[in-house]
């Protein structure tokens, strides 16, 4: 559904994304990790056809997103870092407005725009103005716009970023009812989102590739005969630090007491 | 296009539920009423000091409506020319800021629907503006009367310096729909384009101290030399295509802009 070749993007001197390569099938949900200022971001803007890829290419649902933008941008939902929403509007204008630009059948708006506000929990605040809803509603709002339509793919930066834990465990479980139906990328810090949601986890460090596999291969891969299982969050830990610090192990082990922590917040 | 209507729909909600738009109408119906009653003042006083024997074949060539509306819809394009940056400034460079750009360049929407759907609104606004200009010759025919008992305003002149209004309108919102699409910053857009457009207005200035070619070339370039034919009831060619190419040129340019962010 997706594939990533040879991508490079380059900012006049600053590579924020190197030679990244990587495919993902249809139903498939990538959890994107990565410290700040991996690239993760800039990957996303080039799949969603928002900035040019400095060289190599990138397929979405079969077509090349620089050569037919429009044929990829009518089958992904984007929810971008920084909601897009317009503080002087109301959700449900700014709604109607998305369903516009997505050319969605002017008949069935009422009833989509109703559908993504429930999906998104947002139905109580449909008629107040954005700007003076709180971050995570705003949040919310950038969600539901993604929704718009029901795309095949979607691709969701930080989705959870802003939202309190029940709401983050209600996005966790409606990424779960996406899943199957439609191809997944989301990124994000929160490692026991990956573990509960994502079936395959593509790790990114400065800009390139360090690891893209499924949960079981990259237990089996870095921590060679633990037993863990999913509800176990500090494995997940372990193998990130593995990966992105120079340090490995040794760097990661004080990590342990805080992964305890966001295991709670996780709220599993 | 219906990514267009959405667009020019958005735009004109956000034109009308924040101050701008309406500021801009309050000013311009200030300033016209001033300029309005100082016209029809000064025609009275000329009226009036005219002896009653010369003055019978002066006052049938003196026409009320090149006195006075002529004169309120001249000094109505410069405020025209100063309010349009104001009105334009936001309408990409205020996307690109909010981050609200990301949103339509990842929608199934072409460069030029976007361009197409802000410059709808744009002129919108920019009919309003003028019509509340209209308002004036029309209060005008309601308290005066005809020489021959007629209508005191020729309509037909009317009619053309609202058309020369309108067209100069356009030219001001797509140059300065096009400063906003080269910006984040909505001031800079807005005293970018106001520079441009003031420029292009006094640009006879040079005419008056040069001659020949470099004459001929600051009154074909200056918006306000191509607005006269239509104040005095004419409408000419040249004029026409005039606003028309710079409309063309601001609304292509902004395309080219908002495309080659794709490239950059
Ligand atoms: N418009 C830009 N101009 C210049 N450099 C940029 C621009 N956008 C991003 N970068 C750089 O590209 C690199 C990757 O940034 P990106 O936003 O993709 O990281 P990220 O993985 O999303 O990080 P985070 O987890 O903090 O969101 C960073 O070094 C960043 O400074
Ligand atoms: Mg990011």
């Amino acid at each position: 559904m997706i594939e990533v070749s040879h991508l490079t993007k380059r900012y006049r001197d600053r590579v924020a994304v190197d030679d990244l390569s990587f495919t993902v099938q249809k139903g498939e949900v990538i959890g994107f990790l990565g410290p700040n200022g991996a690239g993760k971001s800039t990957t996303m803007r080039v799949l969603t056809g928002f900035i040019p890829a400095t060289s190599g290419t990138a397929k979405v649902a079969g077509f090349d997103v620089f050569e037919e933008p429009l044929e990829v941008k009518r089958r992904v939902g984007y929810l971008p870092e920084y909601p897009p929403v317009y503080a002087d509007m109301t959700p449900r204008a700014y709604l109607a407005f998305c369903a516009g630009l997505k050319k969605l059948p002017r008949p069935g708006v009422k009833a989509e725009i109703d559908r993504v506000a429930q999906l998104a929990r947002i139905e109580d605040v449909l008629d107040r103005v954005t700007g003076n809803l709180s971050k995570g509603f705003r949040q919310r709002v950038g969600l539901a716009q993604a929704l718009l339509g029901d795309p095949e793919v979607l691709i969701l930066d930080e989705p959870t970023v802003g939202l309190d834990p029940l709401q983050i465990r209600e996005v966790r479980e409606l990424v779960k009812t996406l899943a199957g139906k439609h191809t997944l990328i989301l990124s994000t810090h929160i490692l026991s989102e990956v573990a509960m949601t994502c079936q395959k986890v593509l790790v990114i460090h400065e800009g390139k590739l360090v690891d893209f596999d499924t949960l079981d291969g990259l237990i089996a891969k870095h921590l060679p005969g633990r037993r863990v299982t999913l509800d176990d969050i500090a494995f997940l830990e372990e193998i990130y630090s593995k990966l992105v610090l120079p340090g490995g192990l040794q760097a990661a082990s004080p990590v342990a007491p805080t992964s305890a922590a966001s295991a709670a917040t996780g709220g599993r | 296009m219906r990514g267009a209507l959405a667009i020019a729909k958005k735009e004109l909600n956000v034109y009308f539920t924040t101050p701008i738009a309406y500021v801009a109408f309050m000013v311009m119906a200030f300033f016209a009423a001033q300029f309005f009653t100082g016209s029809v003042e000064a025609y009275r006083n000329f009226v009036t000091r005219m002896s009653p024997y010369e003055g019978q074949q002066m006052l049938e060539q003196l026409n009320l409506t090149d006195v006075v509306v002529s004169r309120l819809f001249a000094s109505v394009g410069v405020f025209i020319v100063i309010s349009a940056p104001f009105l334009s400034m936001r309408l990409v460079a205020e996307e690109k800021r909010a981050r609200t750009f990301e949103l339509l360049m990842t929608s199934p929407v072409r460069p030029f629907e976007i361009v197409a759907g802000k410059y709808l609104a744009a002129l919108v606004v920019m009919a309003v503006s003028i019509a509340i200009v209209a308002a004036f010759p029309v209060i005008l025919s309601l308290f005066a009367r005809g020489a021959k008992g007629g209508s005191a305003v020729e309509w037909q002149t009317v009619g053309t310096g609202l058309l020369g209004l309108f067209l100069l309108g356009a030219m001001c919102m797509a140059v300065g729909l096009f400063v906003s699409s080269l910006t984040e910053s909505v001031i800079v857009a807005a005293l970018v384009s106001l520079i441009v457009l003031l420029a292009l207005w006094v640009v006879t200035i040079f005419a008056v101290a040069g001659e020949g070619p470099l004459r001929d070339l600051a009154r074909g370039m200056s918006s306000s030399e191509h607005l006269m034919a239509f104040l005095q009831g004419r409408i000419e060619l040249k004029d026409v295509v005039y606003y028309l190419s710079f409309v063309a040129l601001g609304l292509w340019l902004t395309d080219r802009a908002i495309e080659g962010h794709r490239w950059a």
